[in-house]
């Protein structure tokens, strides 16, 4: 009997032990606020298929956005009025800046010419675009529009280059897993932020100011759509099904709330 | 039956319970040894799981670090590379100057630290997946220092924007100081360059030139990776040229079609050797032809990082300068007539003493993340008064309250010299309480950023106990902020008609001791540096007598030398 109890106990007490240990990693992957990619991807000519495309929006009265402060080089960095860009919510609360994306394509189109030279310019001390999207094993370039030195620090990828005034185009190491969105920084003016995404298929739009996007030749077949935003967050959890037939084409909006 | 499967089953779960974490944290290839140890004497900073988040990781700064990122700041590796062994042994062993990290060789064996280490490495997944082992800094064709190379890296320190951050002179004082932050978001300082022994990871020019190159990871600091420099891959001559004809279109004048193609040609060789800089970062399969088109281009970039690390070298003096104890104490120098204004080329003459200071941690609010190294003090008397000269760094110029969403909370900056009200009568005899006095009180010498023309005299019974004094003395205070230095410049009579004040005599040991306050570090009332009792000295004009007694016993023995002589002469004869 007694040794029935015994067993019994260590029996809860194991469960309970895999249960926290377990909810404990879940916690963990909740925080980080990423993409979700495929485990591999092939590429193969795609002939009539479909399109996805929507409109993002924000759910509820938009926040004013923030006007920074140019402490630094006001000669060229205060040229223009910058705001703070971690939410850009336009007429009709439209979000720019979101990524929306094929989660688990596996096969498809490969990049066009443009999506294999991406930049990022840097001029009156600011990131344009806001949001990059780059293939792995492809290098960004960023562009030194400004009479003044940056830095471009990557952090996560643990680069750190210096740009002055004098070197106009600076690339940045490609990177062969798919990873990100990673966050770029200016350390000399510290308000300059940007995000990298380094993905590993074409099917990756960054809303625009109208917050439209659009995935374009889509091999037919139901894929999971996700979104990405840097304040907003993602919908890893409950992605979006959609069902892309031949030629046919696909709408899908999204409303994003405020993270409580 | 029923109770061996249960057995079975909880034998199995528990099983499954053990194995867990080792999924969680890769393969546990850290020995016991270096778990046990990490966990007594690493993890209380570091974290039981090594994010830098444990239960003294609040009150640092820079914090411990975070080793589940891969980034290292102290390595002999490349840009991007994750840092050797021996990296990771030597700054345990060694500690990091200037942060709460202590060296560790007297208190855990050398097995005992290499265990360690390889238990550091099961916190970051990229040591296992790294199949190569990480690429070391090149230090061959070392730049020997001298004049020349320092006036090179001069004029690169500015070229390459270091200035930004750490100042005209390299005392961190730079314009984007005040805004940087870490990887983690947390506030870090660029290097007061002038102050050397505080350097993280060494002073050597070798070490300098390791962090040029492979970059201080996770912080602003940048890495030197050949494409980042100005015409990387073009000669000098052939920079200047392709320099001169890009102006040209700058200016928006016609290229002939032969300058196109020159230029057409530069344009091809710069972006040559900068794709051969990208490969080599990435670590790709090169080419001979390749290879040799990075190394010859590299070349120039490591002339340049050895010149650059020479002037950064250039900046501080050879050695920590010795405390202002024993025959270091601050003695005040006699000179007749006027004493020397602030600017005056007189000061040049005298050596400073050198006061460090340290944070305040006794009463709350503390400062445990003291940012000013020292103070620095000079002084002269003449038969009626003392002057004086008080200089220490600070990387911001703080001259009111501000609050700024991206400095945070900043107040002014300040410095407070503190003596007691009466000399001690000897050595035995006690000082009172150097944080500003208790029973014994001190008398104080206040300066505020927000005045800078003018000086409060205090009293003060305990560090919250201060009290202006009612009759405030006579004084003639001018001050300076120039290039991330305070220079502080004070003149008083030796004797004034105040009873609370310090009357100074010659010849006498007086206590001195400091509190600075960097209000762009946040400190504010009794968060500040402080030191402890140094002694000061008026010192007394050496005796006229020397003119007279030394002379007069040569003579005598001289005399006698002639006397004794002629007598055994006499003696003799």
């Amino acid at each position: 009997m007694k040794t029935k109890m015994f067993l019994t106990l260590t029996l809860f007490l194991a469960c309970g032990l895999a249960l926290f240990v377990f909810a404990d990693n879940q916690e963990e992957e909740e925080e980080k606020n990423l993409l979700v990619f495929p485990k591999a991807y092939k590429t193969k000519s795609v002939s009539n298929g479909g399109k996805i495309n929507g409109v993002v929006k924000f759910d509820g009265e938009a926040p004013e956005m923030k006007k920074l402060e140019i402490v630094k080089d006001k000669a060229t960095c205060g040229k223009v009025d910058k705001f703070d860009e971690s939410l850009v919510v336009g007429e009709d609360n439209a979000i720019k800046n979101t990524i929306v994306y094929l989660m688990d394509i596996t096969e498809g189109k490969d990049f066009d010419a443009e999506a294999k030279k991406p930049e990022i310019d840097q001029k009156n001390c600011k990131f344009t675009p806001h949001v990059q999207i780059v293939p792995v094993k492809v290098r960004l370039t960023m562009l030194n529009n400004d009479p003044v030195t940056h830095n471009v620090n990557i952090a996560d990828i643990n680069i750190n280059k210096q740009q002055t005034r004098m070197i106009k185009r600076l690339r940045i190491n490609a990177m062969t897993k798919p990873q990100g969105p990673v966050e770029v920084k200016c350390d000399i003016h510290g308000w300059m932020r940007a995000w990298v995404a380094y993905v590993p298929h074409p099917y990756f739009a960054v809303t625009n100011e109208k917050g439209e996007f659009s995935l374009e030749n889509v091999p037919a077949g139901t894929y999971k759509l996700g979104y990405w935003h840097e304040t907003l967050g993602n919908n890893n959890k409950e992605p979006v099904t959609v069902e892309v037939t031949a030629g046919g084409e696909v709408k899908q909006d999204f409303t994003l709330k405020m993270k409580k | 039956m029923r109770i061996t499967m249960l057995t079975l089953t909880s034998l199995f779960i528990l099983a499954c319970v053990v194995m867990l974490p080792s999924f969680g944290q890769e393969a546990q290839e850290g020995s016991l040894i270096g778990k046990q140890v990490y966990e007594e004497s690493c993890a209380h900073c570091h974290g039981l799981e090594g994010r830098g988040d444990g239960s003294g990781a609040e009150n640092l700064l820079p914090r411990p670090r975070d080793f589940t990122r891969g980034l290292y700041k102290i390595r002999s590796t490349e840009s991007g590379q994750l840092p050797t062994d021996k990296d990771l042994f030597d700054i345990i062993t060694v500690g990091m100057p200037g942060t709460s990290m202590p060296g560790w060789e007297t208190s855990l064996s050398t097995n005992e630290r290499e265990e360690v280490v390889k238990y550091i490495k099961t916190f970051f997944s990229g040591f296992q997946e790294n199949e190569k082992p990480p690429r070391e800094v090149r230090l061959a064709d070392k730049i020997p220092y001298s004049k020349e190379s320092v006036e090179i890296g001069k004029g690169l320190y500015v070229e390459l924007g270091c200035v930004e951050c750490h100042g005209n002179l390299g005392r961190g004082d730079g314009t984007s100081a005040p805004t940087l932050v870490d990887a983690w978001d947390f506030k870090t300082w660029p290097a007061n360059l002038t102050e050397n022994w505080n350097f993280r990871g060494g002073s050597d020019p070798e070490d300098i030139f390791k962090r040029f190159i492979g970059g201080i990871a996770g912080s602003p600091m940048p890495a030197f990776q050949g494409d980042t420099f100005y015409h990387f891959g073009l000669t000098p001559e052939q920079s200047e040229q392709y320099a001169a004809l890009e102006k040209k279109v700058e200016d928006g004048e016609e290229l002939t079609t032969e300058e196109e193609e020159l230029a057409a040609q530069y344009f091809e060789i710069n972006d040559t050797a900068a794709t051969a800089a990208l490969d080599w970062a990435e670590g790709l399969e090169m080419s001979p032809e390749t290879l040799k088109i990075y190394n010859d281009a590299m070349k120039v970039v490591y002339e340049k990082s050895w010149h650059l690390a020479n002037y950064v070298k250039s900046l501080s003096p050879e050695k920590r300068p010795e405390f202002a104890i024993g025959k270091h104490v601050l003695r005040s120098q006699y000179i007749q007539g006027e004493l020397p204004a602030l600017a005056d080329e007189t000061w040049n003459t005298l050596e400073f003493s050198y006061y460090p200071l340290f944070g305040q941690i006794v009463v709350e609010p503390r400062q445990f993340n003291p940012s000013i190294d020292s103070v620095n003090v000079k002084s002269f008397y003449n038969d009626t008064e003392v002057v004086f000269l008080f200089s220490w760094d600070d990387k911001t110029h703080n001259t009111s309250e501000e609050e700024n969403e991206e400095t945070g909370k900043t107040y002014q900056d300040a410095i407070a010299i503190q003596f007691p009200v009466r000399p001690p009568k000897g050595p035995t005899d006690p000082k009172p309480y150097f944080l500003w006095g208790g029973k014994k009180p001190v008398y104080l010498w206040q300066w505020k950023a927000s005045a800078p023309d003018t000086l409060t005299e205090l009293t003060a019974k305990g560090i919250d106990k201060a009290e202006e004094q009612e009759a405030q003395g006579n004084f003639a205070v001018e001050s300076d902020y120039t290039d991330g230095k305070y220079s502080l410049w004070v003149k008083r009579s030796l004797k004034t008609d105040d009873k609370k004040d310090l009357q100074l005599d010659v010849a006498t040991f007086v206590p001195i001791a400091f509190s600075v306050w960097d209000g762009g570090n946040g400190d504010i009332d009794t968060k500040r540096v402080i030191s402890s009792w140094y002694s000061f000295v008026l010192e007394p004009l050496p005796s006229t007598r020397r003119f007279i007694y030394p002379p007069l016993v040569a003579l005598l023995s001289f005399g006698l030398l002639v006397g004794l002589r002629r007598f055994i002469q006499r003696r003799n004869s």
